[in-house]
């Protein structure tokens, strides 16, 4: 199962018992408390749920660092094949062919307006991703584990033509 | 009952209708634009061409951005003239310029086939196959809808400083540090409708002016192409000037739930220390969380990512922890009569929440690699702003023609639009979600020839859903227009409480 629908597993669920809070509270007004204010108690819980939530923030903070997509000095600094890309209205020009597991940093810029860089796997899964911008370079570090066909698309909008801004190449094998 | 009547001053009605009548009639058309793209990404629309596709996205999303900046800044000033005095006919100078604006938008995109997008992000207005005159007049249309929110966010900030003792009173700093002297000396704090009109005022002058800065920017470089802007500096303002006004909205409609659901239930929402804190939170962190749409340009310093990283997730916490938490505490076991009034207030609440937990998810930095620019992003800000703020206006408009028709839809015609809005909403946001989870893009003119057929299908589901919850609006709309019509035959003079006049 891909990250992203991970996610959206996690979300469904989070989203399921938001709902199923809401709907247990509107049932409850079924049976009115007669009381003319909100109930007291309900400051205590929310004292409580106040905690939860910040330690479960400051978790999903923490526990995430170690997986962000950007490079260190350190790591920008590690043995990497050096591929330019540059994107154009509307195609990129960069390499059809790129090695398996060996560790490549794409440097990612535009020749013309804001593009998006988007690398899409053998099963069309949305692996690694940055921002093509006139001016600047983004440097994206990318290890391929598995052989096949590749997909770059577009993901930022660039003119009338963005949808069919895509290029394929292969990974492994013979170029 | 609620000892808080729902109605204002004659000027505040007024305004109040203009802003709201006008922000409404503007989402309607929108959502025949969106609904129009959808179809043509479901293949069902082949008369749509690419260069249709994206001037009507340009349009669809900077049309509605400002429909639901109208309905919000009526709504927020329609219960601020309850406690202050504003002037009338400024407002209206503001929503004129924002209407004119619209305006200026439509010709621009649909005569003009302007299609840089709502978020015209340099260089790409010069760099298109419209011609240089619907940029021009784009890019100046946006200038007055930015000069419009920052008249009305003056006027806002000026009336709550000016009624509630200037920043200090309005913040109530004092209630805050100095409760048992401020409580003790008779004092009372603003209404919990004043802080998110404070925070409408400090926020929306700040990125209002921003907005006007780049807009300035973008014109002078459209009449002289020598100037050259640097293109992150211009997208920090995009997304910075963008994300504020996106976040005002939910803001300015959130205020009604501070009076409609007390309303509806019967009980009395209380200005607390927790709810004057949690808004000073929201009032910083509204400009600081923007970063999170700069995830993926890696030139732009990561220490900015991080911030904007833990601001979007603190910015939650006042939305759950207080303001809906608190709303939750008023309804439960409350007399709360459902009429459709606190129906699509409550679920406002739901998709303002709902839409907050994707929001997070795609705020996360390594989630954001998977979601950025996929239908996720469409999918959590439609279901804050369709099943959040566009809920919070409606919702807000039949409690008041509830109030004065003395009348509540029946049950069956009740469930009949819920079912359909709802309905409808959820498999029309369920299609985005689901495509955004595969990692379809976002933005695409049609999905067939790109290779990603599975983008076409979800399309599909989402305009059927998309068309049955605009047929539940119509109904909705056919209910308003009798309950008002009931309301200029038989209620002429003064409103009713809610809760009397439904029992």
């Amino acid at each position: 199962m891909s990250d992203s629908l991970q996610l959206l597993i996690l979300f469904v669920i989070l989203a399921i018992i938001a709902i199923a809070i809401f709907v247990v509270i509107a049932l409850s007004t079924g049976r009115p408390s007669g009381e003319s204010s909100e109930p007291p108690g309900g400051y205590v819980i929310r004292r409580r749920w106040f905690l939860v939530l910040i330690l479960v923030l400051f978790a999903c903070f923490f526990t995430t660092i170690p997986f962000v997509p950007y490079e260190t000095a350190a790591m920008a600094l590690q043995p990497a094949l050096r591929v330019p890309v540059v994107a154009h209205q509307y195609f990129f020009d960069m390499p059809s062919h790129l090695p398996l597991n060996r560790r490549i940093m794409f440097e990612v810029t535009s020749d013309d307006v804001n593009h998006g860089f988007a690398i899409y796997g053998p099963r069309d899964h949305l692996i690694a991703q940055t921002q093509a911008m006139p001016d600047y370079v983004n440097y994206l570090a990318v290890t391929f584990h598995r052989p096949g066909k590749y997909k770059v698309r577009c993901l930022e909008f660039c003119g009338p033509g963005h949808f069919a801004m895509d290029k394929a190449f292969t990974v492994g094998g013979a170029p | 009952m609620s000892d808080e009547p729902l109605e204002s001053t004659t000027s505040g009605r007024r305004v109040m209708k203009l802003y709201v009548y006008s922000g409404l009639i503007i989402v309607a058309l929108m959502m025949l634009a969106g609904i129009t793209m959808r179809a043509e990404q479901a293949g069902w629309a082949s008369g749509v061409s690419a260069g249709l596709f994206y001037a009507l996205l340009t349009l669809h999303g900077a049309g509605m951005i400002v429909g639901l900046l109208l309905c919000g800044m009526g709504a927020l000033w329609y219960l601020m003239c309850r406690h202050i005095h504003m002037s009338a006919p400024l407002a209206a100078l503001a929503c004129i310029l924002q209407v004119v604006g619209v305006i200026g938008i439509v010709i621009a995109t649909l005569f003009g086939g302007f299609a840089a997008l709502y978020t015209f992000l340099d260089p790409l207005p010069y760099h298109g196959t419209w011609p240089d005159w619907s940029t021009g007049l784009f890019l100046i249309s946006m200038g007055l809808v930015c000069a419009g929110w920052v008249i009305w966010s003056l006027q806002m900030l000026g009336g709550v400083m000016r009624a509630y003792g200037g920043l200090r009173g309005a913040m109530g700093w004092d209630f805050v540090f100095f409760h048992k002297s401020f409580t003790a000396a008779g004092r009372h704090p603003p209404p919990p409708e004043a802080f998110p009109a404070l925070l409408s005022g400090i926020d929306g002058i700040i990125a209002g002016m921003a907005g006007m800065v780049l807009m300035v920017a973008l014109i002078v470089r459209w009449l002289d192409p020598r100037v050259k802007i640097d293109p992150l500096w211009a997208k920090n303002l995009t997304y910075f000037f963008g994300h504020t006004i996106a976040n005002v909205i939910i803001y300015m409609l959130a205020a009604t739930i501070y009076v409609g659901i007390p309303y509806a239930a019967g009980r009395k929402y209380h200005t607390s220390i927790v709810l004057a804190i949690a808004w000073w939170t929201s009032t910083t962190l509204t400009m600081t969380n923007y970063f999170h749409h700069m995830y993926m340009d890696f030139a732009q310093p990561h220490a900015m990512s991080f911030f904007g990283e833990w601001s979007s997730y603190m910015s939650s916490l006042p939305v759950v922890v207080v303001t809906v938490f608190s709303a939750l505490m008023i309804v439960w076991r409350s007399r709360t009569r459902w009429g459709l009034g606190a129906i699509f207030m409550y679920s406002g609440m739901v998709g303002w929440v709902v839409g907050g937990i994707a929001a997070e998810i795609d705020a996360t930095i390594p989630f954001n690699t998977h979601l950025h620019n996929t239908l996720w992003v469409p999918a959590h800000f439609h279901t804050y702003l369709l099943g959040g703020c566009l809920l919070f206006a409606v919702g807000w408009v039949f409690l008041l023609l509830e109030s004065r028709s003395r009348r509540r839809t029946s049950m069956f015609f009740r469930w009949v639009i819920c079912t359909l809005v709802f309905g409808g909403m959820a498999v029309f946001l369920a299609g985005f979600y689901a495509a955004g989870a595969m990692g379809v893009p976002r933005r695409y003119a049609g999905y067939i020839f790109t290779g990603m057929p599975i983008g076409q299908l979800f399309a599909q589901i989402a305009t059927i859903g998309a068309a049955v919850m605009i047929i539940g609006f119509i109904l909705l709309f056919i209910e308003g227009l009798w309950l008002r019509l009931h309301r200029l035959t038989a209620m002429p003079s003064s409103p009713q409480p809610l809760v009397e006049s439904i029992s």
